[in-house]
This record gives structure tokens, C-alpha cells and sequence, in this order.
């Protein structure tokens, strides 16, 4: 019991990290996309605020007209409640002085009354400041003012005359702030986009996972293998270093080579080749870049898992396929392979899941294109939930583009520790038994 | 007894003032700026000054502390971290930034009205150009004053115009040419094709447009009559067949060879440098790019430079035409007025035409107001003075709409997909008119 304890403690901290750093972000992501959450609507929730788009919006809805232009023109009146207002605020002899000049006409803008306040040249609200206080005091419209709950912008309406009956649809359409919806996976499945983005996730996970993370990296490792020690750490040590370069050093390394001035470009150019952007020509030239790209950096990872499990493999296995006359592809095909089950199994498992979650690479060189020829599904979810020049962030879409992420990575890990069968690559290792 | 007295005296005003004594410390953050726009929050800090004298002759003790920020990366950093900020309730007190922003951020309640706080009918705000003003203004309601004003003119090099034939007088009557129609975007392709067929310029660099997304491409559907609003019904508009030929002008373009296939997303610092020293033939940019030119080494900037409005399209629907995207100063909801307040009347007092010129001529950006145009530091401008001419009056803006992004950022996606030759243009239109039928669904009208 107390040894549990202790073991339980030693967990929390990694328990703490896995809660802060992976189940709450997809929690939240989860929320997310049950929502219409961007930029306008906020994320604390919202106010209720009718605007000239709202009156609008109720028009196409069916409102009454009369009800409409009720909201519409209500603006501003010179009456008996406002003056009241007034009198309290600055004084009786002001007062008197509006109901005189103005007392019952109605202004359709603060702006209009603002203007003919300022005309009576009245001391007390001669600062502009103290002019808007005095004109908003006869503010009958409704239109332009935040409430924070429903109710008060109701009981403005009742104020206003607006009928209990009516007032629902107002209600609704004057909330700025998000609510739940399911649309977001409806447009998933409509947009024509979408499917586009899936496919490129599935070429560029695919392709870039068994040419280099795997077979790259598993020949990397067998190669090496047969060199000698020193020469095959300098080697490997070679092929580490794209994955020790920050990335947007390494893929500027990789425009200046394939860009139109570029390394490939002028090099060619003398044997009549035409001077193209190597990256960026064609949907073709931008694939082959983005899997060279990622490729190259991924097959490191391969490479370090691939040559320590070839150095587990007991050495009197080679030597005796030695005595026996067998070749070095023999060895290869015969003791090597046979025993990288596992780690092939672990870094295709691995890598997966890395690859359909990262696009850095991609967003750094291609930029998605040529004409998001190359935009992954991750990509897509960064775009749309951080990425707009016209401002307004669609969180809410961008997550749900997440989550479809986080199911599919959560699904293969599952289909991949049941299919590799994990629980016997935790067992004691085969070679040794 | 006199000299306690007058301790008292001293003592008793001390206490006052630090009873009236007030303190603001006022932050301003501006999107997409650099060293040469600095005045954008210098003129706050000039602002601050005045407005502590004034105060300062009313008998009151204000003390204003400015604070500023404008390295963020680019626009997206920039609108991230205005919006985190804003949703932690710890937003900048006055932000520099596109007017597209104010559509999103007034629904969230990210920025309060400056008409709130300000007399619009009073100098400067009166003196501020009226449609720049409703750029600044979003259902109904003046959420932020212009900052700076701009538009997006298309350009010659001259040399490059005269070895294909056109005499100087010809060069010169070009804006009067286009404006009426007359030269269009037809025979840009024509002359930039007989440019890169002389040797001129290079291939690809007959036309070089600008290198990423941004207003700019707006104005290419505007040549071909398309429209990105309607006012009316206050929703957005997808033109199908000016959507088409403005694709269809790109992917020409490119056939041509007058426009490299992968032009979008060429280095900046790259293109400047072209375009300012005759590698391209034609292109269009802003009229800030003027300050750059000089700065990329282009000494002679009048005699070697035309400009005009963005050619029409030259069908029958189409019109030349310039887009605006004016900054704006935006004022946050801080839930305390009194900040709100003096946040406001910062930005009126930078709005004052001498303040404001000298943004406008350091940053090369046009005035605001009408009565900078007789400050002389603006008057003696050479190239203020032809692009406010020119230019300014023929200028509209992109809409204050919620959605205005979503269409956007889809316009350009399309765009890229014709001009790279992944999709046809009509294949994009549909695709594209899909993607934002389904996301906006009745907020557009297509056409």
C-alpha cells in the first residue's frame, strides 16, 4: 500500500503533464468545436447588442416593419423623463433652458442632439464630455448599447415599447457572442477543400514515412552498420544535423538551393536547363520539396533507432552466418531485417502521428502552395483558427479541424499498438531469451 | 508667523496637487508597421504632451506615461496578440491597426466607440476627409479615427514604356487614360508582352504584381466590375463572371510570360529591389512603396516612375479603380472611462494636421485631413501632392464586414490556384463560390 503511494507520487508529475499539456488541450479543442467561436464573437461569451446589421439581419427574418422601424427611428426625444434627467444631473436652469429651445423635438443620432446642444452654448455643458453625458440622458433608441444579460436588453425593449411577443427574435440576434453548433463538421464534409486537404495529409504522410523515416533511415542504419565505428558516427553524426538546425535556417538553406536564382538553378543553366523555381513550379516540384524537406530530417530519428537495434543483435549471429558463407545482403535479408520488427514498427508508429500533426516545414517553404497543392490538413486548422488578414479568427472551425486530427492520431495509435502488438514489444527482448 | 504660514501655504498645495494629480499610463500597439512609420505612436506621445499642458492651464495635474509597441512579426502576431490581450482583459489602450478589424472587434467588445468621447463635428475631426471617416465607421456607428490614408496605384517605368513605342506626352497622359477606360488591362498584357519580347525586362517580369495577399487583388476584380459589397442589404458579393476574368487575367499573364508562374511568395526585399531599378516593366503597389524606391536606390523617382488607378479590365462592366486601406486608431474597452477618455483625446489631438503630416510625409502615406494638404512640410511634397490628386478621390475601401476575412483569404486561394495553373479559372470561381456559399451562407449574394 505505502509502496504504491510512493510510486503514485513519483507518477504525478508526469500525470500533472499529461493532464496540463495533452488532455486539457484536446478537451478545450473538443469544446472548440462544438462552437462558432472567432474573433467577433469573442471567447468569454458575449453582451447583447442591437445594431443597424441587426435590424437587418430581423428584417430578412420576418420582423413587422412597424416593430422595425420602431427600433430603427426611436433615436432621440426631448421629453419630460429626460429633462427630469437632466435637471438632477446638471441643474434645474439648464433644463429649462433645453425645454425651451428643444423641449419635444426628437433627433434621429446623438450626433444630431450633440450639435444643437452645443448651439445653445450653455456653460454647464460647454466641455464635450459633459455635452454626451446631457444627450445620452434622452437616448430612446435601444440600437448601439452593450447589455450584459438578456434580460436587461428585454426590459430596454419593454421600455421602448416593444411587445413581450416580439421580443424573442430580437433577443437572439442581438447576442455577440458564441454559441454551440455541430455546423462546423457539416462544412467539413461540404467544403471542397476539405478533401483536398485530406488527400495532401495522406501523400505527404505516406510518402514522406516509407521513402525516408523508414527507408531512408533503415538503410541508413544497416549501411553504417557495416562501416567502420569512428567512420560511421562521423556519417550518422552528418545526417543529424538537419535536425539540430532550427528549421527556418534550414529551409532558407533549401530556397537558396531551389529557388529560380538559386544553387540548382544556376548550376543548370549553363547546360541550357531553363532557369524555374525548383520549389515552387509545379504541384510536382512542390511535392518532391516538401518530402525532401521533411524527409531529410525525419531519417535521422530513424536512422539512431534503426543502428542501436542492429547493435542489440548478437555479434555471434553474423559471425557464424559468416562460417556458413553467407553475403552481406544474406546477413541483411536474413538476420538483420528479421529482428528490426519492433523498432520499424515503433518509428512507423511514431513517425505517423509526428508527421500528421506537424506542417512547419511545409509552411515555411511551400507556404501550402502552389495554390494549397500542398496544404495538410494541420496547416489548414492553423490557418483558419490564427491565420486571416481580414482579422476575424474562426476558432471554432479551426478546432474542429484539430479534432478530426486528434481522432484520426488517437484511432492509428490505438490500430498500431493492437496491430504491432505492444504488449510483446514491452516483453523481455526475443534476442536475448 | 509669516514663514510657518507659508510653509502651510506650501504644505496645504502639495496635498492638492496630489489629491488632483492623475496618472495615465496609456499603451499604444501598431499592426504592420516599421521604423519610417513611427509617428503612428510619437504622435501620441506629442499628443500626451499637449494634452498635459492643457490640463496643465485648466489647473489640473495630469500625468500621461505612453508606451509603445510595433515589432510583432507581422499582421497575423499582431491581431493574435491584440485579441489574447483584449480577451485577458489586458489590452493596449489605443491600437493602430487595418479597418477590417474594427467589424470583428466591435461585436466581441474588444473597442469602444470614439464617438463616445469625441466631438466629430469639431476641429480636427471635422477637417478628417468624410469617406475616410466612414472607412472608420461600422454600422452606423464612428468606432475609430483614420490614422493614415493610402491607395494602391499601378505603375510604369518609363524607359521600359518609351522603347516600346510611347512618346513621353503619351506616358504622361496615361492617368487620364486610364481613368477613362481607355488603356486597360488588355493592353498591360500587350506592353508588358512586347517589353519581355525586347529584351527589356526579363520573362516573368513584364508584369510583377505584388508578392503575397493583401487589398491589392481586390482592385483586379473591381477592374473587371466586381464588387465586394452591397451596401443595401449590408452583405458581401461574389461576382462570378468578374471573379472569372480577373483570374483569367493572371493565368494570361502567366501564359504571356509577362508573369512568372511562381511569382507569389518572392522576397519581398527581392521585389523592391526590381521594381524600383527598371527590372520589371510594370506593377503595382502602394503609395508608401514611394519612400522604398528612393531608399532601394531610385534617385530620380518622377522621371522614372509613371503611375495611374488600377486599369479597368476593359470589358463593358469594368472600371479603373483604386482601393484605400487606411489605419485606423481604435480606442479598447479598459471598463474604466476615464481612460477611455484620455485615450481618445490622444488620438484627436494626433489627428491634428501638423502632427499628422508628419506621419504622412516620413512613411510617405497621404493626409487624412483636407487642411493638411496647405502644411508645408505636406505641400512641398512632391509625391503627396500627385498621389492626393491623382489618386485619393478615385479611392474606396474594402468592406467592414464580420466575414470580410473569410472571403478574402478565399478570393486569394482561388487566385493562387488559377495563376499556378493548378485549377482553371472556372474551375476555382466554383470552387471557390462553393466554399463561401457554404460558409456564409445568405450573409452573401452571388452573382
Amino acid at each position: 500500500m505505502r509502496q504504491d503511494r510512493i510510486g503514485f507520487l513519483f507518477l504525478t508529475p508526469a500525470l500533472i503533464a499529461v493532464v496540463l499539456f495533452y488532455l486539457l488541450p484536446v478537451v478545450m479543442t473538443a469544446v472548440f468545436a462544438f462552437t462558432n467561436m472567432s474573433t467577433s464573437t469573442g471567447i468569454r461569451g458575449g453582451d447583447y447588442m442591437l445594431t443597424e446589421g441587426s435590424l437587418r439581419d430581423l428584417r430578412e427574418q420576418g420582423l413587422n416593419e412597424a416593430t422595425l422601424s420602431h427600433l430603427a427611428d426611436a433615436g432621440y426625444v426631448v421629453d419630460a423623463e429626460g429633462l427630469a434627467a437632466l435637471a438632477e444631473a446638471f441643474g434645474a436652469p439648464l433644463a429649462e433652458r433645453v425645454e425651451a429651445a428643444l423641449g419635444g423635438q426628437s433627433f434621429a443620432t446623438g450626433r444630431d442632439l450633440e450639435r444643437a446642444l452645443r448651439d445653445l452654448r450653455a456653460p454647464e455643458i460647454r466641455m464635450t464630455r459633459d455635452r454626451k453625458r446631457a444627450a445620452d440622458l434622452f437616448q430612446r433608441s435601444v440600437l448601439n448599447i452593450r447589455h450584459d444579460t438578456a434580460a436587461a436588453l428585454a426590459a430596454d425593449l419593454s421600455a421602448a415599447g416593444i411587445p413581450q411577443s416580439e421580443q424573442d427574435p430580437i433577443v437572439e440576434v442581438a447576442y455577440t457572442g458564441w454559441s454551440w453548433t455541430t455546423r462546423n463538421f457539416e462544412l467539413l464534409l461540404s467544403l471542397p477543400s476539405t478533401a483536398r486537404y485530406a488527400i495532401n495529409t495522406l501523400i505527404y504522410v505516406a510518402l514522406t514515412l516509407v521513402i525516408f523515416n523508414v527507408g531512408l533511415g533503415l538503410f541508413l542504419a544497416i549501411s553504417t552498420f557495416y562501416l567502420p565505428e569512428r567512420t560511421a558516427a562521423t556519417f550518422r553524426a552528418i545526417w543529424f544535423m538537419p535536425r539540430i538546425l532550427p528549421p527556418v535556417l534550414y529551409v532558407l538553406m533549401w530556397k537558396w538551393l531551389m529557388w529560380d536564382n538559386g544553387f540548382l538553378a544556376s548550376a543548370l543553366a549553363p547546360f541550357g536547363v531553363e532557369r524555374i523555381n525548383w520549389m515552387m513550379h509545379s504541384e510536382y516540384h512542390a511535392w518532391v520539396a516538401v518530402i525532401l524537406i521533411n524527409g531529410v530530417v525525419g531519417a535521422s530519428f530513424g536512422m539512431i533507432i534503426f543502428a542501436s537495434a542492429i547493435k542489440a543483435i548478437p555479434q555471434t549471429m553474423l559471425l557464424a552466418s559468416e562460417v556458413d558463407g553467407a553475403t552481406r545482403w544474406q546477413q541483411v535479408r536474413f538476420i538483420i531485417l528479421p529482428q528490426m520488427r519492433w523498432p520499424i514498427l515503433f518509428v512507423t508508429a511514431y513517425q505517423t502521428l509526428s508527421l500528421l500533426a506537424s506542417f512547419e516545414y511545409i509552411l515555411l517553404s511551400t507556404g501550402g502552395g502552389p495554390g494549397s497543392a500542398t496544404e495538410v490538413w494541420a496547416m489548414a486548422a492553423f490557418r483558419t483558427a490564427l491565420n486571416n488578414y481580414g482579422g476575424n479568427l474562426q476558432y471554432g472551425m479551426g478546432a474542429t479541424f484539430a479534432l478530426v486530427l486528434v481522432i484520426i492520431g488517437t484511432a492509428l495509435s490505438l490500430l498500431y499498438l493492437r496491430f504491432f502488438n505492444f504488449q510483446a514489444l514491452l516483453a523481455k527482448p526475443r534476442i536475448e531469451r | 508667523m509669516t514663514k510657518r504660514l507659508l510653509s502651510a501655504t506650501a504644505l496645504c498645495s502639495v496635498l492638492a496637487a496630489t489629491a488632483t494629480a492623475q496618472t495615465y499610463e496609456i499603451r499604444v500597439w501598431s499592426g504592420g508597421s516599421s521604423e519610417a512609420d513611427s509617428y503612428r505612436w510619437e504622435a501620441i506621445e506629442m499628443a500626451a504632451d499637449i494634452l498635459e499642458r492643457e490640463a496643465a492651464i485648466r489647473g489640473e495635474e495630469i500625468t500621461i506615461s505612453i508606451e509603445y509597441m510595433w515589432e510583432f512579426g507581422g499582421w497575423a502576431e499582431f491581431k493574435q496578440a491584440v485579441t489574447l490581450a483584449a480577451e485577458a482583459g489586458d489590452a493596449p489602450e489605443i491600437v493602430v491597426t487595418s479597418h477590417l478589424d474594427i467589424a470583428p472587434w466591435s461585436q466581441a467588445g474588444y473597442i469602444v466607440p470614439v464617438e463616445d468621447y469625441l466631438d466629430l463635428d469639431a476641429w480636427p475631426l471635422s477637417d478628417v476627409y468624410p469617406n475616410l471617416m466612414d472607412i472608420a465607421a461600422f454600422n452606423g456607428v464612428q468606432w475609430g479615427i483614420p490614422q493614415d490614408a493610402e491607395s494602391r496605384p499601378f505603375f510604369f517605368w518609363r524607359d521600359h514604356m518609351r522603347a516600346i513605342g510611347y512618346s513621353d506626352a503619351e506616358i504622361d497622359a496615361l492617368p487620364e487614360a486610364v481613368l477613362a477606360g481607355e488603356y486597360t488591362l488588355q493592353n498591360v498584357l500587350e506592353d508588358a508582352t512586347r517589353a519581355v519580347e525586347m529584351g527589356l525586362v526579363e520573362e516573368g517580369m513584364g508584369f510583377s504584381p505584388r508578392v503575397s495577399n493583401g487589398p491589392d487583388y481586390a482592385q483586379f476584380y473591381q477592374s473587371f466590375g466586381g464588387e465586394l459589397y452591397d451596401p443595401e442589404s449590408g452583405k458581401l458579393v461574389l461576382d462570378r463572371a468578374a471573379m472569372t476574368e480577373f483570374y483569367q487575367f493572371f493565368v494570361d499573364a502567366v501564359a504571356a510570360g509577362v508573369t512568372s508562374r511562381t511569382h507569389i511568395g518572392t522576397d519581398w526585399n527581392e521585389w523592391y529591389a526590381d521594381v524600383a531599378n527598371g527590372n520589371a516593366a510594370m506593377w503595382h503597389g502602394g503609395t508608401w512603396h514611394y519612400g522604398r524606391y528612393l531608399s532601394e536606390g531610385n534617385e530620380d523617382f518622377f522621371g522614372t516612375v509613371a503611375f495611374t488607378l488600377i486599369p479597368a479590365g476593359g470589358t463593358e462592366a469594368g472600371r479603373a479603380n483604386t482601393i484605400t486601406h487606411p489605419l485606423v486608431y481604435l480606442v479598447t474597452d479598459q471598463g474604466d472611462d476615464d481612460v477611455q477618455n484620455i485615450a481618445a483625446q490622444l488620438v484627436e489631438i494626433a489627428t491634428e494636421p501638423r502632427i499628422n503630416t508628419l506621419h504622412a510625409i516620413k512613411s510617405a502615406h497621404l493626409a487624412v485631413a483636407e487642411s493638411q494638404s496647405s502644411v508645408p512640410l505636406y505641400a512641398q511634397d512632391p509625391w503627396a501632392d500627385a498621389a492626393t490628386s491623382v489618386l485619393l478621390p478615385h479611392a474606396n475601401s474594402q468592406p467592414n464586414h464580420p466575414d470580410y476575412g473569410v472571403y478574402s483569404e478565399a478570393m486569394w486561394s482561388g487566385l493562387e490556384s488559377a495563376w499556378t495553373g493548378v485549377q482553371t479559372p472556372e474551375e476555382a470561381v466554383a470552387e471557390l463560390e462553393a466554399e463561401l456559399v457554404s460558409v456564409l451562407g445568405d450573409k452573401l449574394i452571388v452573382r
